[in-house]
């Protein structure tokens, strides 16, 4: 077969691993950064502190001194403005609105990399060494630890043991509220999963939002969906890639919603160019070989949509909406 | 396009969908020959090239006279637009009174919108909002002049935002209506990146339209798909002589554009609202997204299911777009148009189209029946109009011709082509309910047919495309239909839908209790598909 109608391309396509990486991590009013532009930063390396309850004063600041909006302030050592130091905000009527605030969490990068940008109130922005998995959405902030875990079993909450802690578990096509939130208590850095309903997904954000409520400070975990909200079996590409990584020390990051790594080494598998997975519908989960497209089809629901030939490894073969089918690049 | 090229591809990408269509000049006129459309992520290229092979498969006479055959398809000429994902809007203001118009201005720009008013918020949650990474432009804003609710913030609102401006170069900010005397505190803005603007004042209506318009320019570039949906209204709206609706839903956004001739010595107009807030697949489906959807559904699906189900439209909007997915769609499609009729309220008072034209990739799943029924089940209003597809997604592509001349021209070959007609829905306001309401007799050239009109309900008529008719209404009691009367006289045009006597409430009036309202829509829409009454 040659021509149009045999070209894959006309499927969708996904990137399986992305270089380079630029992770943003967001700061408020008064978050302090510890790193400047084109520093280096090394896994763990404090890049931050952020403040837990941010508030404004009011503060006369000598004009010898050319405060500028975004710039740092630290008060007299006796503190009667009320605060130690903080980030100027804005000038109004002679006085700046300074935000400070008495305690702070350290924010730490969980990969190495370089830092392109700082913007204080805004965001940092560093550039990571290494390659990245893209997610749909990763929930909770950023985190690091050793990947383990079966994709293809599902994990349950009296499924976790002790020496899950410090890992990165990847858990399969889905897992629920309650095991996430047992994951984060016993020590688990975080969850890579295929689906997350929004039933669990809601549950489990209104657990972390508790916890966050309390003084004490969380220790990092993160949820990485690497599909959507329905249970759906890992895509091959993504488990050999995973597969690969097992037992590598990785990082889940929430800006872009990607597992980071960092190994030089590592060969990512390039997929077959005419393997295609179906996403959505009745065979959704399977993958097979583009064999071609042949043109609109009359699909239930009386949906006329542009649909291909898809062979599956049994031999078997279907006609497949387009718009179901995507391919790993 | 300066030669003279014997065809050209058109190319529409959108967040979803890229479609594709191949005009070629056939008997001295521009004709469509062919069009594909498929899901984002496919090589444009690969989508191009399968269409001109389908197109020299199926007659390889018009290919080899239209050139394809000695043609490379990357050298065929191309008029591409693309439709850009919407942006972010910090909208602020001195009190909650001055924020709406603000908000309702930017919603129907091209915004997405974020707002803050000094009344409820305070400086450093209102600072949180204009730092905030997400944030790509700036609308501060108060009255002309500004009222005493606002004035005494106007100050302190004014050295906050220039702080933020100085912290934010890359950032567009507007300064609207009485804001713009604090531009004082803005300093030298003439180095700045982005760039500083004056606008007139948020007003509702036609009033507002200068801010609109320098919201829009500042939101999207002007070779945006959606915003050449304007000009293609204009020049359609001069070709045809009629007043043109076109009704856009797309996956991060809708449109709304009309235009209407020019008559004596005024020019054509067209008015033009770019919604993101009414796209298919809302980024965040929260509840008042799920609750539109949910009113809107055929199936009593809990909460959270549909909120998965309208997640997983936003991640890959076109998988599983069959069976169940067709009604998905066609719900959030509907819950799309109720947010596209909120932002733009003042087209309910104006004079009904002539034509209505819907387009967008959310339309590719759905028959064309039933796609006039979506429109006029949100977007209702008494009165009639023909209903047309814009089924090879041309329209924009064609607005986007920089030569107005040009635009007309080539619009005026292809309107008959592009447009696939989908009916005549005749919607009489202020009936009574009973047994019957009147009587229609319709004369065309099959001779004189006779209809009862049922209050509540559909009432089809076979009317094939191409077919014109005239159809006369009597009705027993006074109702709305263009004017106030008993007795009208339509002439009507047919399409696959036929012509559709719409006898239901306006506005639509659905029951509470879901089940009833999903079994109601479900008749409505079956009827539709079936051309059988309902």
């Amino acid at each position: 077969m040659t021509g149009a109608a045999s070209d894959v391309r006309l499927v969708p396509a996904r990137p399986l691993v992305i270089a380079p990486v630029d992770v943003i991590f967001r700061l408020a009013p008064g978050d302090r950064p510890l790193v400047a532009a084109s520093e280096s930063v090394v896994v763990g390396a404090p890049i931050a502190e952020r403040l837990r309850d941010p508030g404004l004063e009011e503060i006369h600041v000598p004009t010898a001194l050319e405060p500028q909006p975004g710039g740092r302030w630290s008060g007299p050592a006796d503190g009667r403005d009320g605060l130690e130091s903080g980030e100027l905000v804005f000038s109004w009527r002679g006085r700046w609105r300074v935000a400070g605030g008495a305690l702070s969490d350290p924010l730490e990068t969980p990969f190495a990399g370089i830092v392109r940008g700082v913007r204080p109130g805004t965001s940092i922005t560093i550039r990571a060494a290494g390659r990245g998995l893209r997610g749909i959405v990763a929930l909770g902030g950023p985190t690091r630890g050793r990947l383990q875990g079966s994709p293809d079993s599902e994990l349950r909450a009296g499924g976790l043991d002790v020496n899950s802690a410090g890992a990165i578990l990847v858990v399969g096509s889905r897992v629920d509220a309650e095991t996430l939130t047992r994951a984060r208590a016993m020590g688990v850095r975080g969850v890579v999963v295929t689906g997350l309903s929004s039933k669990e997904r809601r549950d489990y954000l209104a657990s972390e939002a508790r916890q966050r409520s309390a003084l004490h400070r969380l220790p990092p975990f993160a949820v990485l969906v690497l599909d959507g909200a329905v249970r759906r079996p890992v895509a091959g590409a993504v488990l050999a890639l995973l597969g690969a990584l097992s037992g590598h020390e990785v990082a889940i990051v929430t800006d872009p919603p990607m597992l980071v790594f960092d190994i030089p080494s590592l060969t990512v598998p390039t997929p077959p160019a005419d393997l295609v997975r179906v996403r959505g519908g009745a065979l959704a989960g399977r993958e097979g070989r583009f064999v071609e497209a042949i043109g609109a089809r009359r699909f239930p629901g009386g949906a006329h949509l542009e649909a291909c030939l898809v062979r599956f490894p049994d031999g078997t073969t279907a006609a497949v909406p387009l718009g179901d089918l995507e391919r790993f690049v | 396009m300066t030669s003279e090229p014997r065809a050209f591809l058109t190319q529409d990408t959108g967040a979803a969908t890229i479609a594709a269509a191949l005009v070629g000049r056939v008997g001295g006129r521009w004709r469509l020959i062919g069009s594909l459309a498929v899901p984002a992520g496919a090589d444009p290229t690969a989508l191009a090239a399968l269409l001109v092979e389908r197109v020299s498969a199926v007659d390889p006479v018009l290919a080899a006279a239209l050139g394809l055959d000695r043609t490379p398809v990357e050298e065929l000429p191309r008029v591409e637009v693309a439709s850009h994902p919407p942006r972010r809007l910090a909208v602020v203001a001195g009190s909650e009174r001055a924020l709406v118009p603000l908000v309702a201005a930017a919603s129907r720009s091209g915004w997405r919108t974020s707002s803050a008013s000094a009344e409820t918020a305070d400086p450093l949650e209102m600072s949180t909002l204009l730092l905030d990474p997400g944030v790509n432009g700036i609308l501060a804003g108060a009255g002309d002049p500004p009222a005493a609710d606002e004035r005494r913030a106007l100050g302190e609102l004014g050295a906050l935002v220039a702080a933020a401006a100085h912290r934010r170069p890359e950032v567009p900010i507007v300064l609207a209506g009485g804001m713009a005397g604090q531009l004082h505190a803005f300093g030298d803005v003439a180095d700045r990146p982005a760039r500083l603007l004056i606008g007139s004042a948020a007003r509702l209506g036609r009033d507002g339209a200068g801010l609109r318009e320098l919201l829009t320019d500042a939101a999207l570039p002007p070779d945006d798909a959606r915003r050449a949906l304007g000009a293609a209204a204009v020049a359609l709206a001069e070709v045809l002589d009629r007043r043109i609706d076109v009704v856009e839903i797309g996956f991060d956004g809708g449109t709304r554009a009309g235009a209407w001739p020019g008559a004596w010595s005024e020019a054509a107009a067209m008015d033009l609202a770019i919604v993101p807030s009414a796209g298919l697949a809302p980024a965040d489906p929260d509840d008042q997204v799920v609750d539109r959807v949910a009113t809107w559904s055929t199936s009593t699906t809990d909460r959270h299911r549909l909120r998965d189900r309208m997640r997983e439209l936003r991640i890959a909007p076109w998988a599983d777009a069959t069976g169940e997915g067709v009604a998905l769609r066609l719900a959030a499609a509907r819950a799309a148009l109720s947010c596209l009729a909120r932002w733009t309220p003042e087209w309910a008072d104006r004079p009904a189209a002539d034509l209505v034209v819907a387009t967008g990739g959310t339309w590719a799943v759905a028959s064309g029946p039933s796609v006039a029924l979506a429109l006029v089940d949100v977007l209702r209003r008494a009165g009639a109009a023909q209903f047309a597809l814009d089924h090879g997604r041309l329209l924009a592509p064609l607005g986007s011709i920089p030569d107005a001349g040009e635009r007309r021209a080539i619009l005026a070959d292809l309107a008959d082509d592009l447009l696939a007609p989908l009916g005549t829905v005749v919607t009489p306001g202020g009936l009574r309910h009973g047994r019957s309401v009147g009587a229609l007799q319709l004369h065309g050239a099959s001779g004189r047919r006779e209809h009862e009109l049922r209050p509540g309900g559909l009432e089809l008529v076979e009317l094939p495309p191409g077919a014109t008719a005239v159809a006369e209404f009597r009705f027993h009691d006074t109702v709305r239909l263009g004017g106030r009367g008993r007795h009208f006289t339509i002439d009507v045009t047919g399409g696959l839908g036929g012509l559709v006597v719409d006898l239901r409430d306006v506005p639509l009036r659905l029951p509470e209790r879901a089940d009833l309202r999903g079994e109601l829509l479900e008749a409505w829409q079956s009827a539709v598909r079936t051309g059988r009454d309902a």
